[in-house]
């Protein structure tokens, strides 16, 4: 029995983010959380689970549907020295606030000439794969990271989760903390389990804006974010099965982006597939791929391929959405037509 | 000695309700205290704790996706 784990301490991401909203809440008092049902009922995602008990409705706010009040007040909030976590439930809501997040929230900064800072967090659910249809299923991450002024992260699993938002709440800067619903531990979400790991109780952070190798190979570079990464992880087993050694980078942040790990790796193996459960065209995948071929497209022995979400507004039908949703089997017949 | 991981009977009121195994936040064979949060169950989009009922080592009986309800042993520690 001497050998077996004392310190494990698996957390779901949903845990995760509570459990560094907590800490942070604890160490500095203008740090707050507002937004739909994150009170009491602990975020219908579960990532505020605790918090009401423990702070009290002065520091864990519910509000009403009106995101782009609440989201507003948030920005107001920050540049008065605040720290606010807002939380936009579903990412598939921006349109009606996007006003206060890249007119207000990403460009205060700029427009007060570097006099004032919007250090607020805006936590938001992405992703589908559980029949919740084109209202409550979408990625955007390109539309985010598309527009300048606020860093964007989204993490795999729950260390980086922790260490993310951690990092989300102690920056100056406005941070988008996009995270997947089926990676949350929640069940009626579908569940990946790959995303509940060993964390740390201690506060630490995650450097915003470094991606990681999370699987060292030869042959292709697989590169994805969130579930993405957990889909190119499954194909890398099964590309090994037939004897393909296949590196595989998590970005972690889309803003800043770090292209040279990217670069360093397809330099390496000369193959590039790119994962992304966004939409196909003018996205995360394009980004990558071109940051690749600008930078020395004689490191390329193949095309690049992409792996990505239709350009359809995603279907409620399973197996409709099934269809459209990026696997391990699609990268594998990507790398097979390489 | 062996103890029960049980599903235990207040967590909600329906003897008859379905609930399923949504994590298991300790490892199959993994050293674990009393009183440490263990595992999450689900019903009807509610989650609830579940926490070793000893210090020992677990050993996971039901998997995650498994239906249990009310008494049901989902493991043991010994």
């Amino acid at each position: 029995m001497l050998d077996q784990p004392t310190n494990e301490r698996r957390l779901t991401i949903a845990r995760a983010m509570a459990e560094a909203m907590q800490q942070e809440m604890q160490r500095d008092p203008t740090v707050f959380v507002m937004g739909e049902d994150i009170a009491g009922f602990g975020g219908i995602f579960g990532n505020t689970r605790g918090l009401f008990d423990e702070f009290g409705k002065e520091r864990v706010r519910d509000t009403p549907i009106s995101e782009t009040g609440f989201i507003s007040a948030a920005v107001g909030a920050a540049m008065d020295g605040m720290r606010p976590v807002v939380e936009l439930m579903f990412v598939d809501f921006f349109g009606v606030c996007f006003d206060a997040i890249y007119n207000q929230m990403a460009k205060n900064t700029y427009f007060a000439g570097g006099n004032a800072s919007v250090p607020m967090v805006l936590m938001t659910s992405t992703g589908g794969g559980y029949s919740d249809a084109g209202q409550h299923s979408q990625c955007l991450y390109g539309t985010f990271a598309h527009l300048p002024g606020m860093k964007v992260v989204s993490p795999s699993n729950a260390y980086d989760a922790k260490g993310l938002m951690t990092a989300a709440i102690r920056d100056d800067n406005p941070v988008v903390y996009m995270f997947h619903k089926q990676l949350q531990g929640m069940g009626w979400l579908g569940t990946e389990a790959g995303a509940t790991v060993n964390t740390p109780e201690e506060d630490y952070t995650v450097e915003i804006g470094k991606a990681k190798v999370v699987r060292a190979g030869t042959d292709v570079t697989l590169v994805g974010l969130a579930m993405g990464v957990h889909n190119a992880l499954k194909a890398a087993d099964k590309l090994a099965e037939d004897g393909v050694s296949a590196e595989v980078i998590d970005l972690v942040s889309l803003v800043p982006l770090d292209r040279e790990t990217v670069i360093n790796s397809v330099a390496k193996t000369g193959r590039l597939i790119v994962v992304d459960e966004d939409y196909h065209s003018y996205g995360v995948s394009g980004e990558i791929i071109a940051t690749v071929t600008e930078h020395d497209i004689s490191k390329l022995k193949a095309s690049p391929a992409r792996v990505t979400f239709p350009d359809v507004p995603i279907p409620y039908a399973r197996h409709m959405e099934q269809f459209c949703l990026p696997n391990p089997d699609k990268i594998v017949a990507a790398y097979r037509k390489m | 000695m062996v103890t029960d991981v049980k599903v235990p009977q207040d967590f909600w009121q329906d003897d008859g309700m379905e609930a399923v195994i949504t994590n298991w936040l300790a490892s199959d064979g993994a050293k674990v205290r009393n009183g440490a949060l263990i595992a999450e169950i689900m019903v009807e989009k509610s989650q609830f704790e579940i926490t070793a009922p000893a210090d020992g080592v677990l050993t996971i009986g039901k998997q995650v996706d498994d239906i249990v309800r009310k008494g049901d042993v989902i493991g043991k520690i010994t």
